[in-house]
């Protein structure tokens, strides 16, 4: 059985996380803390380290010093955590439905229950009618649900997200911006997304953690975190965004340049 | 290509077939060339007739494709095996990569001295003598279908809980290779064919073989009606692979 989890503790507790390799070091003296159902938008200049320092919370990547606590699985037959990445990364020889169960296989899930989850999952975002279609008859945006259900099948209690909407074409990106706010309150799982869009990390985040170099030569660390206390379901237009984007601008601009901010 | 276009193709490809057997008969007919060196095509079917009805056309192909399907299977499965281990095992690819590279140009028929002193003229030395070539075809074909998987497909395992060995093997590197593994084994089906009349030539019984003893009498029509029936053989086999694969790969058309 999964160890007991404190309803309010944090499901994801990083302390002074270094990242890179002996020699080069990319991040480091990183802090966070993300509660449960939180979710934190991580933001910086593209090579700051962002999809590194998500892959260090995952475990995929093992830090040079400090340490990364992720809590356990809680629900029976989940898994602490799971993934969407930038491209959806389908497994083209399977089905789309078989893609959704991926996750659940090995979690000693009977043929049926595991089909049921993932019909489940695949009706979160809309995309129960495609469940029988190959991968490569979808389009990237389908394809990016479909991602997004693979990872929500699990029932994580942390879903990291790097950088998913960046490869799609703006109006899929923004439709999927709004059916994310939706789907965060149908799901347990905090998330912590990868960005280079500050409009994106104002748009969907409770808080946005700015990651910045000191100076050039320097490995970058957590320059700011930023709290977003505007209501959910937000606009771009509505009162404060503007200001909350200013502030992220400032705080990302200090040490990168032009070229590197703007993306 | 359309419809219309490709029907135009078969008819252009029948006529010209038929045009040159006709002009063959003709040749032998009006004296060209002369009937000790080539057979005439029309008596072909009657040969081939009286070869199955003495019950030689079916003991000869039996034989060689027994030969055949053991060698192929024994090469294939070792092929694969061995190429996917070396793609994946790090170690073991070091380990093997000189031998292999030391083995792997000296052609199946380089063997028949070797297959002869271990196993000497048997069914078993035509099986090793085709399981050689097979097997190098498709060692080769799986190492290079295995190295070119994406990277990211290994993450998305390791990312769902699938990061094991075998987990990765069934799931992705197995299905992710298998464009590339049925190409090779499709190759091997050809290139074993091609070695079961070579290896049978040294006397181990089949279509080789036969083709041997007719030609020594000048049989000419028997050596034509033993090498139609190798075509059409590998005609049906390919045929029949083409439509396995199709099944297999149906989530790429």
């Amino acid at each position: 059985m999964a160890a007991m989890n404190d309803a309010s503790a944090p499901v994801l507790t990083a302390r002074g996380v270094r990242l890179g390799f002996a020699d080069d070091v990319v991040l480091d003296d990183i802090d966070l803390e993300v509660a449960p159902r939180e979710f934190v938008a991580m933001v910086g200049a593209s090579g700051v380290g962002k999809s590194t320092l998500l892959r260090a919370f995952a475990g995929l990547l093992a830090p040079l010093r400090g340490d990364v606590h992720l809590s356990t699985a809680e629900a029976s037959a989940s898994r602490a955590w799971s993934m969407v990445f930038q491209a959806p990364r389908l497994f083209p020889w399977r089905r789309v439905r078989a893609n959704v169960e991926l996750g659940l296989e090995g979690l000693g899930l009977s043929r049926d229950e595991r089909r049921a989850r993932a019909m489940e999952s695949l009706s979160l975002v809309g995309l129960e009618e495609l469940a029988e279609r190959w991968p490569r008859t979808l389009s990237g945006g389908q394809q990016q649900r479909v991602g997004i259900a693979r990872a929500l099948a699990v029932r994580p209690r942390v879903l990291f997200m790097d950088e998913p909407f960046s490869a799609l074409d703006a109006l899929t990106r923004q439709r999927l911006q709004s059916e994310l706010t939706e789907l965060r309150q149908r799901s347990d799982a905090a998330i912590v997304f990868v960005t280079h869009d500050i409009e994106e990390a104002v748009l969907l985040a409770d808080r946005v953690v700015v990651l910045a170099k000191p100076d050039k030569a320097a490995p970058a660390t957590v320059r700011e975190i930023v709290t977003i206390d505007l209501p959910l379901a937000r606009r771009r237009e509505q009162s404060g965004f503007r200001e909350h984007m200013q502030r992220l601008e400032q705080h990302i601009g200090v040490a990168a340049t032009p070229e590197e901010t703007m993306s | 290509m359309t419809r219309p276009a490709r029907h135009r193709r078969t008819l252009i490809s029948a006529v010209s077939l038929a045009a040159l057997v006709a002009l063959w008969e003709t040749a032998l007919r009006v004296g060209w060339l002369p009937s000790n060196l080539v057979p005439l095509p029309s008596q072909i079917p009657g040969v081939l007739w009286a070869e199955v009805l003495d019950g030689i056309w079916l003991d000869v192909v039996l034989s060689s494709l027994s030969h055949y399907s053991i060698g192929l299977v024994i090469g294939s499965v070792l092929g694969i095996a061995v190429g996917m281990a070396a793609a994946l095992l790090p170690r073991f690819d070091a380990a093997h990569s000189w031998l292999a590279r030391l083995l792997r140009p000296i052609p199946p028929l380089a063997w028949i001295p070797f297959a002869i002193i271990w196993f000497g003229v048997t069914e078993t030395a035509a099986a090793f003598i085709i399981s050689i070539g097979v097997f190098w075809i498709n060692y080769f074909t799986s190492y290079s279908a295995v190295r070119a998987i994406d990277d990211g497909y290994y993450e998305v395992a390791r990312a769902f809980g699938q990061g094991g060995f075998s987990a990765r093997l069934a799931k992705i590197s197995l299905p992710a290779a298998a464009p590339g593994i049925l190409g090779g084994l499709r190759a091997g089906l050809g290139q074993g064919w091609m070695t079961v009349v070579a290896a049978e030539l040294f006397g181990i019984p089949g279509i080789g073989q036969r083709m041997m003893e007719a030609s020594g009498l000048l049989a000419t029509d028997v050596v034509v009606v033993y090498m139609l029936t190798i075509a059409a053989l590998y005609a049906l086999f390919d045929f029949l692979f083409m439509r396995i694969q199709r099944r297999v790969l149906r989530w790429q058309q």
